[in-house]
């Protein structure tokens, strides 16, 4: 059997385990380190190094070396446009379209770096299987962890990356409800949770209530940008104002906008070792070259205020939403290496009233959660189950810009919500529908996931028709859509793509290492051929309609409503004709073929006819 | 936004399970037969489906505890190697597991979702939430006239102090109609449980369905003060 483990894909590092022998393990490389650094660079001559060699090369080629990609998944230009400068990478991407990353002449999306993170990471656990001498070292399938408040665009990156880097995603997961799986494994009790979870990008608080070896989540909140990344720069800033107005003693560098990439990068790591170092100690120096600046923890932490600040209101608002008070929290777990800075770990202590936990490695609990999740699904154990919720609340616009909430956040998923649609104008066949995900009341203030139309809605004086378009979020919290005319029970698929997404045929492009995945291969290939034969039947279908003699035709020959009949099979065959679900596809195409073969065989007969009639006349 | 007509009415009593083809009751999660998962065949009502009581007055532990246990039985965590169909079903079943529970949970909504079920249901609910309930013309009469001369005094620039306390003192009729018609809810509710006879229980009902559009009002009247209070 190949192999399923557990991914934590995070901002700053990321981990993979596995179950072996009923317990999660992260595998770790030959000098013991588990974590590979999320930091990919591509050398001049396009060689690809990831983890600890990739952030070697940001102190010496910091322009073609990417980390902190996980924040820019599944967003768009105008999103990143004011951080990017942060950054001593080339951020880019049309507006209105995916991000994308320059590196030398080339360009990635962020899920084309993410996934050569995940297959380094996938490389690290089949070598770790192959030195254990399993005859099947291949790792294919993975859970791969998101931050709880991560959106549905967020999501589909994510798994997207896993696609491309050649791994079948079987469930996409929350951080901190895999870290409560983690600690579940030992304590077995009733009780209700608060995971607090700050990494290096992002901080999510999760409460949940577990019972009878069911954690249940009852609401999540959080912030999809904030982290020790922030912290970072907040020290950086110091340190480069300070060079920048020549106070300091020393200086290396005359200004920070004469300083080059990998110079700033240099500052970037002696400012995250000062930030270590205040965990252990009460002062340390931040030092770059010759500049020297000493700084302690009392210091650090009335810099640092503002962030610890923004965590505490997402905790009050998760603990209102599950209607508790903090001092109800039975226990509370941190995960996420920003925890061991002591003020935080204060801060959360002081808001719920106790001690909070950290028996795990705060930077491994999530992993080995992963690998708990990754091994419920192909064992079918049923020791444990997950239950999350959706963190934002899903809606459509309707009149004046108002958003319509369909699924509330904090709904368990999987879940479903369906709204009732109508038309304005007599006889219109689509209506355009905009979904969005957020809280609130403003289309404005939301974010944008998707706009689609509704196609194939049989002609009817206006407001009749009743389309009633139903939303599933599954258990990724990966959102999908289907639609229904209720008076003619029509039924449509919907393919929910995301605004700031990939489609399928690009991951397909982007796949890695294609020839290992010859399988999937098959399965994309196959499904492109069901759709050239789909648009193939429709564009000859709709050929003859629109042909000189269809009238006449459908006058003398057709049935009635045949022509309509016809119609509404295009139309729904147009509808599912980009989704991937290849069966659909050949159902209708099939369909399509049926209710057109009469017609094919009476015009067919009229150029029989017309041949012959033509032969005639040359004969004469 | 699901209407009454969501929920379809049995044409039978008894489905086909698509894997070994066995009769199953239409009420069923599994085959009797081949005990395999069946598909969602109509929109059973929430309380059947969760095996609860149909009750206002529920037990949240019961709830809990068939919540749990059903979700044990359904999750698609547990159909991963399972055919599609079955994937499909599992999906379609704790999907509505999950929204059952939601919609149980809470006294509202569980009085809300009766009515539906019972067709008293208003045809169109944002409509109805706005239209002023005859027995709160009064206090909405009052409110607004206050509230317009409040946003007045705001407008010439009167001390945070002075309108905030008006505000709070506009309030308070308002909090008390509210506690006023939970108390109702409650006894109507409890009313609707013991009743005994058809017609009883839909005339009880009739009073709940006003109560609780007027509550709805009373809720949104509180939202609007709540709004002001925090306006700067």
């Amino acid at each position: 059997m190949s192999k399923v483990v557990g991914i934590d894909l995070g901002t700053t590092n990321s981990l993979v385990a596995y179950v072996k022998d009923g317990a999660p393990v992260v595998i770790r490389d030959a000098s013991g380190d588990a974590l590979v650094p999320s930091v990919v660079s591509v050398g001049e001559g396009g060689s690809v190094h990831v983890g600890r060699e990739a952030q070697r090369r940001l102190l010496t080629d910091a322009r073609r070396t990417v980390y902190s990609v996980k924040r820019f998944m599944g967003k768009g230009r105008e999103d990143v446009q004011h951080e990017a400068e942060h950054f001593p990478f080339r951020v880019s991407g049309e507006a209105g379209g995916v991000v994308r990353i320059g590196l030398g002449d080339k360009e990635y999306t962020p899920p084309e770096i993410s996934a050569l993170v995940l297959r380094e990471l996938k490389q690290r656990a089949e070598a770790h299987f192959a030195a254990a001498g399993e005859v099947d070292n291949e790792v294919d399938r993975a859970v791969i962890t998101v931050p709880a408040y991560f959106n549905d665009a967020q999501r589909t990156a994510t798994r997207d990356a896993g696609r491309i880097a050649g791994l079948e995603v079987l469930r996409i997961i929350n951080e901190p409800t895999a870290a409560s799986l983690a600690y579940g494994l030992d304590k077995r009790h009733a009780g209700l949770i608060a995971v607090y979870d700050l990494g290096g990008g992002t901080f999510d608080i999760s409460i949940l209530k577990v019972e009878d070896g069911v954690f249940q989540v009852l609401s999540t909140n959080g912030d999809t940008h904030l982290g020790g990344d922030d912290v970072d720069v907040m020290l950086m800033d110091v340190v480069l104002r300070e060079l920048g107005d020549g106070s300091a003693v020393a200086q290396p560098f005359r200004a920070a906008d004469k300083l080059t990439p990998e110079q700033i990068q240099e500052i970037r790591k002696a400012v995250i070792q000062a930030k270590w170092d205040l965990s252990d100690r009460t002062e340390t120096d931040i030092v770059v070259g010759e500049y020297k600046k000493h700084i302690s923890r009392a210091e650090f932490e009335e810099l640092i205020e503002p962030i610890v600040a923004r965590t505490l209101e997402p905790c009050r608002q998760a603990l209102a939403d599950a209607g508790l008070q903090p001092s109800q929290i039975d226990e509370v777990v941190l995960v996420g290496g920003s925890t061991r800075i002591p003020r935080v770990r204060q801060a959360v202590a002081e808001l719920f009233g106790k001690k909070p936990h950290s028996e795990l490695n705060p930077d491994e609990v999530v992993a080995l959660g992963a690998a708990v999740q990754a091994d419920i699904l192909v064992t079918g154990n049923r020791d444990m189950l997950l239950l999350d919720v959706t963190p934002l609340s899903l809606g459509i616009e309707t009149m004046g810009g108002v958003v319509s909430k369909i699924i509330l956040r904090n709904s368990t998923i999987p879940a479903t919500g369906s709204e009732m649609f109508t038309t304005g104008v007599d006889n219109q066949t689509a209506v355009d529908i905009h979904v969005l995900q957020g809280e609130r009341e403003l289309v404005a203030d939301n974010r944008s996931l998707a706009r689609f139309k509704l196609r194939g809605i049989p002609p009817m004086p206006a407001g009749l028709p009743r389309v009633q378009v139903q939303f599933q979020i599954d258990a990724n919290g990966i959102l999908s859509a289907a639609a229904r005319e209720l008076r003619t029970e029509v039924e449509q698929a919907i393919e929910v793509k995301p605004s700031y997404g990939l489609t399928d045929e690009e991951v397909e492009r982007m796949l890695l290492d294609s020839f290992e995945h010859a399988e999937a291969d098959i399965a994309a290939r196959l499904l492109i051929e069901a759709r050239n034969e789909a648009e193939s039947v429709i564009q000859a279908t709709e050929k003859s309609l629109r042909s000189p003699e269809f009238p006449e035709i459908e006058k003398s020959e057709l049935a009635p409503g045949e022509r309509q009949k016809i119609e509404s099979i295009v139309a729904g065959l147009r509808m599912v004709l980009n989704s991937s679900d290849r069966e659909t596809i050949q159902k209708w195409t099939h369909a399509l073929n049926d209710a057109t073969r009469h017609l094919a065989e009476v015009m067919m007969n009229r150029s029989v006819k017309a041949a012959l009639a033509g032969k005639n006349i040359d004969n004469m | 936004m699901a209407a009454p007509s969501e929920l379809d009415t049995p044409r039978s009593t008894i489905q086909a399970c698509p894997t070994c083809g066995a009769g199953a009751p239409l009420d069923a999660h599994f085959c009797p037969q081949c005990t395999k998962i069946l598909p969602l065949p109509r929109r059973a009502d929430y309380f059947s489906f969760v095996g609860v009581p149909r009750r206002l007055n529920l037990d949240p532990s019961l709830l809990e505890e068939r919540f749990r246990s059903l979700s044990r039985q359904f999750h698609p965590d547990y159909f991963y190697n399972a055919t599609p169909a079955e994937r499909r079903a599992s999906l379609e079943r704790s999907s509505y597991l999950n929204d059952a529970y939601r919609t149980l949970r809470q006294p509202a909504g569980r009085i809300e979702y009766l009515l539906k079920l019972e067709g008293l249901a208003p045809d169109n609910p944002t409509e109805a939430s706005r239209k002023v309930p005859p027995s709160l013309l009064e206090e909405v009469f009052a409110l607004n006239e206050e509230l317009d001369e409040i946003r007045e005094q705001r407008a010439d620039g009167a001390p945070a102090e002075t309108w905030r306390a008006r505000l709070e003192r506009a309030r308070q009729p308002i909090e008390r109609k509210r506690v006023e018609h939970e108390t109702q809810l409650e006894e109507l509710a409890a009313r609707w449980d013991a009743g005994s006879s058809d017609g009883e229980r839909r005339a009880i009902l009739e009073s709940l369905r006003d109560r609780f559009l007027e509550r709805n009002y009373i809720a949104n009247l509180l939202a609007t003060i709540e709004r002001e209070l925090s306006s700067t």
